[in-house]
Order: C-alpha cells, then structure tokens, then sequence
C-alpha cells in the first residue's frame, strides 16, 4: 500500500491572541505547528504501514520553513516527505491549493501507485475542510471525509470499510481503492516520535519541489490561481453582554432576577416547551 | 519610513498586523520577502521599494509611503455584465436527507431571497435525491421562483461522486449567479465537490452574506484563525460564487402555501466507475458516544470551572428540565469526563441551541466561535471577569455547587407556573 498524507504549517490558533488595546491580533512570536488534524491522519497512515506494509510520504505545501512539520513526520516514521516550495505558489487559496496538491500526488503516483491519500478533515487556521475533496475529486479517487474509523482495508480487492461521521449520525460506507480519506480527531491519537526517529528526523533530506518540478500550469497556482480574494479583515464584533448578577454574598435574590430575565423571554420559552420532555 | 544604504524609500511589516497569508511574498518582483515565525519579513537590502506589498496586502500590515498618489488598483479591466452575462439568480442546494429537506435550507433561501431583490434577479432551488415531490412544493412556498431537480433512485442516499455529479450538471446547465449550501457535513463535502468540478471559488462556513451591488458581487464574510478574526471574502472572476452558510445564522424564509413557480427536471447522467456502497447508518441518539448536540434546543455546557463527576447528575438535571442535553468545552473532553462528541468548540462542535446554559465555562475565543449563533446564552461563573459574561446575554456570578441547584429549584417552579396559565 502506498500511501500520502498531506500535512499544513500551521500558527497555533490556541496561542493567537486579541491586543486588548488596539484590537487587533497578535502574531508575532506564535508558534507554528503542524495542523492536529493532519498528525491524525499521519497516525492512521502509520498504523495502516505496520498493519498492511508499504510506504507512507508526507506532503506539505508552505514557506521553505514548512519543512519543519515534515521533518516531525519523518521523526514519527513517514518514509519519505516532500515540501512543495516556490514564490508563485504563495496566497492560494483551497482551489489553488488543491490543485497544486494534486499535481504533486500525482507525480508520486507515476513514480509509485498512490493507493490511499490521507488528510485532516480540516486545518485549524482555516477550518475550510475543502482541500482534501478538492484533492480527491480532481483525482476521481473515492472520497471519505470526516472519517472516524477505519473498519477494514481489504488489499486484496482493494476496497476499504470506514465509518465516517454525517448529519445526525454515522454512516459505515465500503469503498474501492484508490481513495482520499479526510480524518476527524477521534480516529487515532498521534504517537510520540521515538530518539531514533528524531535522529533520523535531523539527518533527513526532505524534497523540495517548485512550481516547475511539481509541473503546475501558472495560472492555476498561487495568489493567480485563486477565485477567492480576501476584501477586508477585522476583529469580530464585540457583542455587549447583558445583566450578570451576584449571587456571592446573597445567592437567593441574584438567582431569582437571573431566572427571571430568562423567563422574560417569551418566545424562548415557548420554544422550549415546544419539546414534550419539558 | 526607512531607508536601505542605497537611500531607497523601503517597506517594513507590522507583525502585529501581518496574518501569514503569504500574498506580500508572492508578489515581491524581488524575492525580498520571507516567512518567519509566522510573520512576513522584508529584508530591507534585497527591497526596491515599489510598494506592491502594501497594495496587496489585506489587512495593512506593510508601513510604507508611495510616491505618487496611489492609482486605484484595477485588477480586471472587463466589465463583469458582459463576461457573466449568462449566469443570473442567487441558487440555493436543498439538502435532502431521509425525504426532509434540513432546516438551514430553508434559512438560505430566505437570504436568497433578500439577496436577489438587491440584484433584481430570481432564486432557484437545486435539489437532488429521490422522491421529491414534498420537498419541491415546500420549496416553492418557501419562494423560490424556479425549482431544478434530479430526482434518481441512485440518488436515494448522500455518496460525494454521485451528488457532486448531479449538482455540477444543475450549475453548469442553470448557470447561477451565486451557489448557497448549509455548511452542513454533507453541504461542506458537496460544495468542494462542485466547486472544484466547476472552477470556482468557495468560501466555507460563512457567518454573514451581503452584496456589492454595483459590481454585483456576493460579499463572504466567515471566522478565521480559530474566531479570532473575521474575513470577508468575494469572488470577482468566476462563477458561480460560491459559499457555505452555517446553520442557524439566518432566520428561516416565510412559508407561503399559495406561492408557484417553475419546477424543471433533468434525467441524471451518472459518473463512471465504481461507486461506495452505504453499509449502515447509526442515529445518534441510538449510540450514546455518537449523540448529536447540534440538534437539541438546549445545552447545559460544563467548562473547565465546573469539571468535576459529582455534579454531572445535577447538571443532568437541568438539562432535562430544560429539554436538553448536558455538552462541554475542551478541558472537560481532556480531563476525561465527557467523550469528544459532546465538545463545544473549533475543535469540536458548532452549535446554535435556543438556549446555551454555560456553568463554569470561561469563554475562550476557540470555545466562543462554537456557539456564537445561539439564540440566548446564560452563564454562570465565579470569575466576574469571565469572558464568556462579554457574550452572555444573562450572567451569574457565583460558585456552581451553591446557585446550580437554586436555579433547578426555581426554573421548575417558573416553568409550572407558566404552563398553569
């Protein structure tokens, strides 16, 4: 089984914070981090290697110092990793960046059948959720997203089972290779990178590819590439809050005008009493 | 404004401002621009100080003092009527799961509607699936001038290929101006899908649409950076421009039961190759760990204030009396006491109940952007400097163990005197 897992550099959004004073957001000394969701899906890759074989590549797009999260896949055990690097590919968004990702997978493919392509169901600074289908559809694999589970993979027919998370519930979908699968959180947890990993980690060489290597038609890449253009940027709107009351010294009175400002609220209640368990 | 030691005027990044999007360095003629610990940085020797990062960047994060007077910086000199001529009308997807159509269909065709008497243009529906009929009616009484439908019995269950196929034959033969689906599970997947089949752009997860009306464009407006910033994006040169809404953001149309319109069908064309097979479908209230607290009209959500097992019954309780369930914020997840399901929150979950009754909850920003959307919020913390009472739209101050089991006690007498009246 071959496999790529595509991992973003990401700011820690924990860490982003709002300059009280001025409103605005702080980002200089936060830290970058590989998206959670992506060290999920490497996890998964890793574990489906140890079960079936085979050969696990990660694959990032950024700035040269992206490098970094693909050197902590190789500390956890990626065979191999490639930085798809260069000028022309910066401000893309999901289209732009979808299509550059596929045409490095599919470089990798003519070198090596790709069998499963593993993403995070979503990157933290974005929350979009829309490269890994944009990926998996100019592929024409067969697209999971949200995937929870992994119930079987058969190499045999090439076909895989996953349980995957859906409106108002879960879906167990069986599918044939090859595929993209995009992962939710609770797939696996991710493993800690052993010292000869890490080693190995600092020695690797990881493969850079710019926009000629990666054969990517200019229009279609970068800031050029992408439909979308950001208009303007702010700070959400602070929304007032309402009443709070102090039921520290004297409980009983504070809790009695909280509830009542709740109950004041006609149509909220009657939208509760609507549901016949209340 | 600085000078290098050629005496040139440069420019310089305000890292405080600069959001890493990396536009600055792609448009450098010079390659002066390089990424560090998130930020841009313009080596100021290698700068020729021709100002195309401050033109381009969007949030003003370049100091930088052009010569000339700046002209205004036309990007496209086309005139968007005549490119766009054939697109018209503001789309809307219905999703349809089980024969019902999800409630934030009905919310965008609302907006739809506002949208398209600001840009005088009709709304249409797409919608397919299989055994349609109610739904299409339901879509014409909710206004949609136009309904175009693929109604297959491949279609009888959501597959990515299958629906995105179907809808990419409604965009490419309609031709909407503008594409709206929920940014449900199944609307997220579809509409990358789509957007990716027709060469378009997508904006995910939008909180706000309005119209540029002059240039007749759909102004996107969503949470980044886990909430702590706002963006809003357009789609100047590709059509359709497209977006997913999260539910509970608009209020739902008006349902007219005399309303008509055109209803169109289209036989579906299938893609080729093979195509997954839905084995199972487990509801969430039949698997306790998969529950769904995005569909109950009230959540008692428990923060890292009030994370403590011997209380869970208590906050149990006001959930039930309240018609809910009890969900919760990261820590909680991370402290082992709640399954990640019930997580409110960027990592978790986007809820919009009626009520969100937060106890010990202190309303980090990643937790706020889970649950902005609901319609009231009522907190309790002892920290009055909270964060989560900037939200609020009722606050209590106070230990939980101590106004919890007040506030039962007192809700359940309000609630029977209500229902006596």
């Amino acid at each position: 089984m071959n496999f790529v897992c595509c991992i973003k550099q990401v700011p820690d959004t924990a860490e982003v914070k709002i300059d009280p004073e001025t409103n605005t957001l702080m980002r200089s000394g936060v830290e970058s981090i590989s998206n959670p969701y992506d060290l999920v899906a490497l996890e998964t890759a890793l574990i489906l290697k140890d079960k079936y074989g085979g050969w696990v590549t990660a694959l990032s797009m950024g700035p040269p110092q992206a490098e970094q999260v693909l050197k902590e896949a190789i500390s956890l055990g990626a065979d191999a990793a490639v930085l798809l690097s260069d000028r022309a590919f910066a401000g893309a968004d999901t289209l732009a960046t979808s299509y550059t990702l596929y045409k490095a997978i599919r470089n990798l493919d003519l070198d090596r059948p790709v069998d499963i392509v593993l993403c995070g169901k979503q990157a933290i600074d974005g929350d979009t959720a829309q490269v890994g289908p944009g990926i998996a559809t100019r592929l024409g694999f067969t697209q999971f997203t949200s995937v929870i589970e992994i119930r079987e993979l058969n190499t045999y027919d090439r076909h895989i089972t996953v349980k995957r998370r859906v409106e108002g519930g879960f879906e167990v979908v069986r599918g044939p290779l090859p595929t993209v699968i995009t992962v939710d959180l609770g797939l696996a947890r991710p493993r800690r990178a052993s010292l000869p990993g890490l080693i190995l980690s600092l020695r690797a060489v990881i493969d850079k590819w710019d926009a000629d290597a990666v054969g990517a038609e200019v229009p279609k890449i970068g800031l050029k590439g992408s439909p979308t253009w950001v208009r303007r940027i702010f700070s959400p709107p602070l929304k007032e809050g309402g009443p709070v009351f102090d039921a520290r010294k004297d409980p009983v009175p504070a809790v009695e005008r909280f509830l009542d400002t709740i109950v004041a609220d006609e149509e909220l209640i009657s939208e509760l009493f609507k549901n016949p368990g209340v | 404004m600085s000078q290098n030691s050629k005496g040139i005027d440069v420019a310089a990044i305000i890292p405080d401002r600069c959001i890493g999007c990396q536009i600055c360095a792609g448009e450098c003629p010079v390659g002066a621009i390089e990424m560090s610990g998130g930020v841009a940085h313009i080596d100021p020797e290698v700068c020729i100080g021709c100002g195309k990062c401050f033109e381009v960047c969007p949030v003003e994060a370049v100091s930088f003092e052009p010569k000339r007077p700046q002209e205004t910086p036309q990007r496209i000199p086309g005139v968007p009527e005549e490119r766009f001529s054939e697109y018209r009308g503001v789309a809307v997807f219905i999703e349809v799961t089980h024969g019902q159509a999800a409630p934030v269909s009905w919310e965008l065709t609302g907006k739809a509607r506002e949208l398209s008497q600001r840009l005088g243009t009709v709304v249409i529906a797409f919608i397919a699936g299989h055994e349609l009929k109610e739904v299409v009616t339901e879509a014409l009484e909710y206004g949609c001038d136009e309904v175009h439908v693929i109604d297959d019995t491949l279609l009888g269950s959501y597959l990515s290929r299958l629906y995105g196929k179907a809808v990419t034959d409604l965009t490419n033969t309609v031709k909407p101006e503008i594409l709206l689906m929920g940014a449900t599970a199944l609307g997220r997947d579809l509409a990358s899908v789509v957007a990716t089949n027709v060469e378009t752009g997508l904006t995910a997860d939008c909180t706000g649409l309005d119209i540029d009306e002059e240039k007749r464009l759909l102004l996107m407006t969503r949470p980044a950076f886990g909430g702590n910033i706002m963006a809003t994006i357009f789609c100047e040169n590709h059509r359709p421009q497209m977006s997913t809404v999260r539910p509970g953001v608009f209020r739902p149309g008006e349902r007219k039961s005399d309303r008509t319109g055109a209803v169109h069908h289209y036989p579906f064309v299938p893609p080729a190759g093979e195509m997954p097979v839905i084995l199972d479908f487990v509801r969430d209230n039949t698997d306790e760990t998969g529950l769904d607290i995005g569909r109950f009209p009230a959540l008692v959500v428990v923060g890292k204030g009030a994370c403590d097992p011997e209380s869970m019954p208590m906050f149990q309780e006001l959930a039930d009396l309240i018609g809910g369930v009890v969900a919760c914020s990261r820590p909680v997840v991370e402290a082992g006491l709640m399954p990640y399901e019930r997580q409110v929150g960027q990592t978790g979950k986007t809820v919009a109940p009626k009520l969100y009754f937060a106890i010990g909850v202190s309303g980090a920003v990643q937790h706020l952007v889970g649950m902005q959307g609901s319609r009231r919020i009522v907190a309790i913390n002892s920290d009055p400097h909270a964060p989560i009472f900037g939200v609020s739209d009722t606050g209590l101050i106070g230990d939980y163990r101590d106004v919890v089991p007040l506030v039962i006690k007192g809700l359940r007498g309000r609630f029977q005197t209500i229902r006596m009246k």
